[in-house]
């Protein structure tokens, strides 16, 4: 005795997991209910695998069974039966529809579903709702079983439904998966529907046959002189609204959050395949996952397609339907070139080629694929479905099982495509390599040291000093209550560029360290370096590179805060990069920066790469436009070298000749140095500023401590006190204003050269300055 | 930051060549002081400050070599400076130490002007 029921997409159908398809499901019902006036019209519903076909029917059957009637009018009896669950042999094939229509169509006149198959009993039922005959068929089916007659067996069940009908209901037929039907034993392709076709033709039973084979179910229908009967729907991913809501209910159903702004680009990241939208859900549910932004659910998709979490289907497809290893990877070889390759192809010759195997194989292959509905129409013009998943499902097969790649890998690279961002030029050497080597260097030394958060972030000044200059650098102890600790660095590798012109995966340094000097996997922290290409830093690079840096994170399995992200811009960075980095915490430095960190650890820089003179960039101050520059140093030793590095790199936006970046140097080191000895700040720090406009640098070294106090003999060491007098002769002009609140030291160096003496120290004029000259 | 000094010692004949690097501040100006004082201790009387490696001065630095100066004609020794860069020759000669000191485009020039051969 066997048990009711096929066990197929149906049972597991929802009705309030349905969303969208208004417009489908109100053509297909009125032409459903035109049945009853003999003017109801059939339709051919196709489209991808796992598209919402099935669900389509199933929620067309539920509208169906609750309409019409009443007023001596038959009821549409929709019967929804599927044809993938069936055995091939004709003789099961009727047997199981016979149970199918009793059994529904006891449950569509308002009996319970009877628990097993008995055919006497549910006859008599039928009998007792008005509906006869039934014996009778089910007499004749015995008999042709017996003689094992399928194709009469499969005429005798066909029928039985139009001839059971009468006041009370008309069958409205849903035929799922119905390219199935041309694979039945010993039966012609296309006997089916030979069987329906006075029905069809007559316009009392519509009939919705629904797969994912239009090439092959059409050839059918032309065949039989019906396809001019049906009507064509395809089904594709739902609309973006529909799709949209379809994520609100699964959300709330499961309690995951995905922002509503991201919805939109998640449905067409899952082309608004229902089944897709589904299963995501349920992985993000499965995983805890937090999903903050469109990069986290990129890479949440990528990983669950790569882990085959939403597409089992095609895996299990393509392991069944090519259980030969090599066809499956040539399958998925030549599905791969032209789905995601986008690989041009118009005939079946040229597919054939693509394959590189002999005809008669390619032509299985192609066969194989096409009854799955991956060729959209016949095969004299061959175009393939466009699903999603299924492109990136083929993608990662073909990555693993060709280039041995591994699951993050694929991963890594299917959100790299998706993502759709420019990737910067390929590396150049030169001043690129020169950074990453300053920084590979800078990361070998540190070990266990603060420094102010300042030294990284680029924002910060930006913050700080909007709109008053390109740069602006502040170093040392104002606002020094966020500091970076830095770890023990163990290891620091230089990465490679991808030179393919794709989409680069890679850093430019990756760097292993460790937190507490703790060799341990906790207290394990990465840092990702990426020294910018571009001139002028923009944001899609600053996103590009946090792409990647979450994929190693995934990679890796470091939680956010183990890894630490650092880029270094190479002149400029729009404002819009620079809040990126901020929003994603991305330590961005400036040339400068890197300079003053130099000298925090004590390395000295790498020597220039040879270039083309330096001329005045676009960032050189122009007629007019002053750019400003600050810096606050802590009164400490050799801090005044600090100073003067970032003098030099002013200068050196004014492309001034290198004694004039000389005597800058050394005014302003010999101008710390005096603030430094003689201020007694009692803050501890000294500001400076500097003015680059077209005619003149302008340097201001200002303290807070108690001023100028003209003769006070402040030391006594020998031979001391040329600080002033030096600084005199260094540069142009130089004022000092002093009272109670600190001294500021002003000094001018007019640029385009002093006629009267170019370029040199002014003669001295005796010895020092007396003891206390400030 | 001790990272700036940097002082490398070399013998040629009689001559101590003094090779300073880096940064001449206070730190190194003491160190160049200190090795000078130890050559004059033990007789030496022939001191070369060799400043290609210079790369920056400051007023402290210079008041430390102009001791040095000082201690060499204390004891009637002989001293020269070579590799001085535009920027430091301009500031031996503020500070006038250029006066007491001659300074050489090359180490050869002021190794020979010290041998007594120039």
């Amino acid at each position: 005795m066997r048990l009711f029921g096929t066990m197929g997409a149906e049972t597991s159908f929802r009705e309030e997991d349905f969303f969208g398809r208004e417009e489908e499901l109100s053509t297909l019902t009125r032409a459903a209910l035109e049945g009853s006036r003999g003017i109801g019209s059939s339709f051919m519903i196709y489209g991808p695998p796992n598209i919402g076909k099935t669900s389509l029917l199933l929620k067309l059957a539920k509208t169906l069974g609750t309409s019409g009637g009443g007023d001596g009018i038959p009821r549409p009896f929709p019967l929804y039966f599927s044809f993938s669950q069936i055995l091939s042999h004709p003789l099961a094939l009727s047997q199981h529809f016979l149970q199918e229509f009793l059994s529904q169509l006891l449950r569509f006149l308002g009996d319970a579903r009877p628990s097993a198959f008995d055919p006497a009993t549910m006859c008599d039922r039928l009998a007792s709702f008005g509906v006869t005959g039934c014996s009778e068929v089910l007499a004749a089916h015995t008999r042709c079983t017996a003689e094992g007659d399928g194709l009469s067996a499969l005429v005798n069940a066909l029928s039985f439904p139009f001839s059971a009908s009468g006041e009370l209901f008309y069958p409205v037929f849903l035929f799922d998966d119905f390219q199935y039907t041309g694979k039945l034993q010993g039966v012609p392709e296309g006997a089916m529907l030979s069987i329906l076709r006075p029905y069809i033709k007559s316009g009392h039973f519509p009939m919705f046959l629904s797969g994912s084979s239009p090439g092959r179910v059409t050839a059918a229908l032309k065949r039989e002189g019906l396809f001019g009967t049906f009507q064509m729907i395809e089904v594709g991913g739902l609309s973006t609204d529909a799709s949209v809501r379809l994520w609100g209910y699964l959300c709330e159903r499961r309690r995951v959050d995905i922002p509503a702004p991201l919805l939109p680009r998640a449905s067409e990241r899952l082309g608004g395949i229902p089944a897709y939208q589904r299963m995501l859900v349920e992985e993000i549910f499965f995983r805890s996952a937090k999903v903050p932004d469109a990069v986290t659910l990129e890479n949440l998709y990528a990983v669950s397609v790569t882990e085959g979490k939403l597409n089992r289907y095609w895996r299990e497809f393509f392991e069944n339907t090519f259980p030969d290893r090599a066809r499956r990877g040539r399958a998925i070889r030549f599905l791969k070139r032209v789905l995601c390759d986008r690989f041009p192809l118009d005939t079946v010759e040229g597919a054939v080629s693509l394959m590189g195997v002999s005809e008669e194989e390619g032509e299985a292959i192609l066969s194989a694929l096409e009854f799955k509905g991956l060729l959209k129409a016949d095969l004299d013009q061959v175009t393939f479905v466009g699903d999603p998943v299924l492109a990136d499902f083929l993608y990662w097969a073909f990555e693993r099982g060709v280039l041995g790649k591994g699951t993050s890998q694929v991963a890594a690279a299917i959100v790299q495509a998706r993502l759709f961002h420019t990737a910067p030029e390929p590396g150049q050497g030169g001043d690129h390599a020169r950074r990453v080597a300053i920084v590979k260097e800078l990361m070998r030394k540190w070990d266990l040291r603060e420094v102010p958060l300042l030294l990284f972030d680029f924002g910060k000044f930006r913050e700080k000093f909007g709109g008053k200059g390109l740069l602006e650098v502040v170093i040392g102890m104002e606002g020094e209550a966020v500091r970076v600790r830095l770890p023990k660095v163990s290891s620091v590798s230089t990465g490679y560029r991808a030179s393919r012109g794709a989409p680069r995966f890679d850093f430019d340094l990756v760097a292993y360290g460790f937190l507490e000097g703790d060799f341990s996997e906790e207290n394990l922290v990465i840092w990702a370096v990426d020294a910018a290409v571009e001139k002028n830093l923009g944001a899609r690079a600053v996103e590009h590179f946090e792409n990647r840096c979450r994929l190693l994170a995934l990679e890796k399995g470091l939680p956010p805060d183990r890894l630490r992200k650092w880029m270094l811009i190479d002149e400029t960075a729009d404002p819009a990069a620079v809040d990126l980095a901020s929003r994603y915490g991305i330590h961005l430095s400036h040339p400068t920066q890197l300079r003053l960190f130099l000298n925090l650890f004590g390395l000295e820089e790498l020597e220039r790469e040879p270039g083309p003179a330096r001329s005045p960039g676009p960032e050189a101050p122009r007629a007019g436009k002053t750019v400003e520059y600050e810096l606050i140093l802590p009164i400490k030793a050799d801090s005044e070298v600090v100073a003067a590095r970032v003098a030099e790199e002013v200068a050196a936006f004014a492309a001034v000749d290198a004694d004039t970046v000389d005597r800058i140097k050394m005014a302003i080191i010999e101008a710390c140095i005096n603030a430094f000895e003689h201020s007694a700040s009692e803050s501890g720090k000294v500001r400076l500023r500097y003015l680059l406009s077209s005619d003149r640098i302008e340097l201001f070294v200002q303290d807070d401590g108690k001023g100028f106090r003209s003769g006070t003999p402040e030391e006594s060491k020998k031979n001391r006190g040329w600080g002033l007098k030096l600084i005199r002769e260094l540069v142009d002009d130089v004022e000092i204003v002093t009272g109670p609140d600190g001294t500021v030291v002003h000094m001018v160096t007019h640029l385009g050269g002093d006629p009267a003496n170019p370029g040199t120290v002014r003669q001295g004029r005796g010895g020092p300055a007396s003891s206390g000259e400030r | 930051m001790s990272q700036f000094k940097t002082i490398r010692l070399r013998e040629e004949g009689d001559t101590l060549v003094v090779c300073v690097g880096g940064y001449l501040n206070s730190l190194l100006g003491e160190e160049v002081e200190s090795v000078v004082r130890a050559r004059l201790d033990v007789g030496g009387r022939r001191i070369l400050l060799n400043f290609q490696g210079t790369q920056m001065v400051n007023s402290i630095g210079i008041s430390f070599v102009i001791g040095v100066v000082e201690k060499v004609m204390e004891r009637d020794g002989r001293m020269a400076f070579c590799e001085v860069s535009r920027i430091n020759r301009d500031l031996f000669r503020v500070t006038g130490l250029e006066k007491y000191v001659h300074s050489f485009e090359t180490e050869k020039e002021a190794l020979d002007y010290l041998a007594g051969n120039a």
